[in-house]
């Protein structure tokens, strides 16, 4: 992903009413693509072909968690921020599994717009960061291998 | 003056059996609030959701309303039709306020339900509709589990029965959650309703683990549970048969089988011979 392309966010939970209010928000406040997703199959099926620097998600939803989706997530796509924005019912499972899924934040319904734009802006930020320097390992170790061929040439040439 | 002390007067037999009434019936209640507090976990999940919508929407309606203030009076000074960009800000906030609308239907309904559940002033008989308890308690119950169970009713129209209303809130409550916690991961449960002569019939028939040929003949008892601490009282179904059988004059059994569910009889009376006090 172009580091001066739109953000993409993805909004993931069977509320249909929770995506539609976050869309409005997201779409008021800032110039993000947001992407909406009742089904958590088919949101890990978009995964599999278009990025998205981060991927909101509830906990609770039928066929799939929201653990489940971001650990496709982190598979498909481990740069991309993970957030879980979830109920009260849910917390100590969500808790549990936090650290197998390396969560970027964990936010709680009714959820504070600002907190959710803040960790969202946040989230995007880091994404690129970690592409960008994942770019650079790669130019690196391309570098690198370079001045390994160069330096075996050398040494042929030369002993 | 006399040192010997007045004898104890020995209360009589009568006074007992009030106080051991009295102490059933402070029992029943405690379990009622018990259960309400199992469910508020399921409830406040089901609250926080729309809540959450109807905050964010009402920030993003006062935002636009300020921009499209904006954009309005740009128009007029240039005596021009309102811009697109208007328009597209109207037509969202009339997408926020039909959300907000179903968003508040959704909490009023959890709260009526709660009020119905939870109701302590229904001590009398009175005549009830049956699929009505059972809809409402569905609705209760459905909140911890909707996401991972699905609910099956087949209601068989039924007439009105002789019942106390706030106590077979309870038994259904009681047989739903336990239906709920039996499946573990995904599952269904089946409610279904039949008039039977002068009884009707519910089956709640669960999909779950089943129960233990060696717990079967003790899962009435008080103070027997196979529940982790905190997610059962040993109280549910004790207090459930007293209801259905003491207090209504009903029945309660059923069949089970490991690894592939239980489905619970309760068979209640059209009509109460006896008009006497709920029991507990």
């Amino acid at each position: 992903m172009d580091k001066n392309e739109q953000p993409a966010v993805m909004i993931v939970d069977d509320e249909e009413m929770v995506i539609t209010s976050i869309r409005a928000f997201l779409r008021l406040e800032t110039e993000y693509a947001v992407h909406g997703f009742t089904s958590p199959e088919d949101a890990a099926r978009q995964l599999e072909t278009n990025p998205v620097d981060v991927i909101v998600t509830d906990y609770l939803m039928p066929k799939m968690n929201g653990i489940q989706l971001l650990g496709k997530a982190k598979n498909l796509q481990p740069e991309a921020a993970r957030v879980l924005l979830t109920g009260h019912a849910d917390k100590q499972s969500a808790i549990q599994a936090i650290n197998e899924i390396g969560l970027y934040q964990y936010l709680e319904k009714p959820w504070d717009n600002a907190q959710l734009l803040l960790v969202i802006q946040g989230a995007i930020e880091r994404t690129r960061l970690l592409r960008t320097l994942r770019d650079k390992i790669s130019e690196l170790d391309a570098a690198h291998s370079n001045l390994k061929d160069v330096q075996t040439r050398l040494l042929r040439a030369f002993l | 003056m006399n040192d010997q002390p007045e004898p104890a007067v020995k209360p009589s037999r009568q006074d007992l059996l009030e106080q051991l009434e009295s102490a059933h019936q402070r029992l029943a209640e405690a379990h009622k609030m018990a259960s309400i507090g199992r469910l508020s976990a399921g409830i406040v999940h089901e609250i926080n959701t729309p809540i959450g919508s109807i905050f964010s929407n009402n920030e993003v309606i006062l935002r636009s309303l300020e921009v499209l203030k904006k954009l309005l009076a740009e128009s007029c000074a240039a005596s021009v039709a309102p811009s697109q960009e208007a328009m597209e800000i109207i037509e969202t906030m009339a997408t926020l306020a039909a959300v907000d609308k179903i968003a508040c239907e959704r909490i009023s309904g959890v709260i009526r339900s709660l009020k119905t559940f939870s109701r302590v002033d229904d001590r009398d008989i009175r005549k009830a509709c049956l699929e009505g308890i059972i809809r409402n308690t569905l609705k209760l119950t459905g909140t911890i589990f909707r996401r991972r169970i699905a609910v099956e009713t087949h209601f068989e129209e039924l007439p009105e029965i002789e019942c106390y209303p706030g106590l077979l809130n309870q038994v259904f409550a009681n047989l739903l959650v336990n239906a709920g916690q039996a499946i573990e991961g995904e599952g269904k449960i089946t409610v279904t309703t039949r008039r039977e002569n002068d009884f009707v019939h519910v089956s709640i028939a669960d999909t779950g683990k089943g129960i233990k040929p060696e717990d079967r003949g003790r899962i009435f008892a008080r103070g027997f549970t196979t529940k982790p601490i905190g997610e059962g009282t040993g109280l549910g179904l004790a207090i459930t048969r007293e209801i259905v059988e003491d207090t209504h004059g009903g029945s309660i059994d059923f069949e089970s089988e490991p690894g592939m569910g239980t489905t619970f009889h309760v068979r209640l009376p059209i009509t109460q011979t006896r008009k006497s006090s709920p029991a507990s």
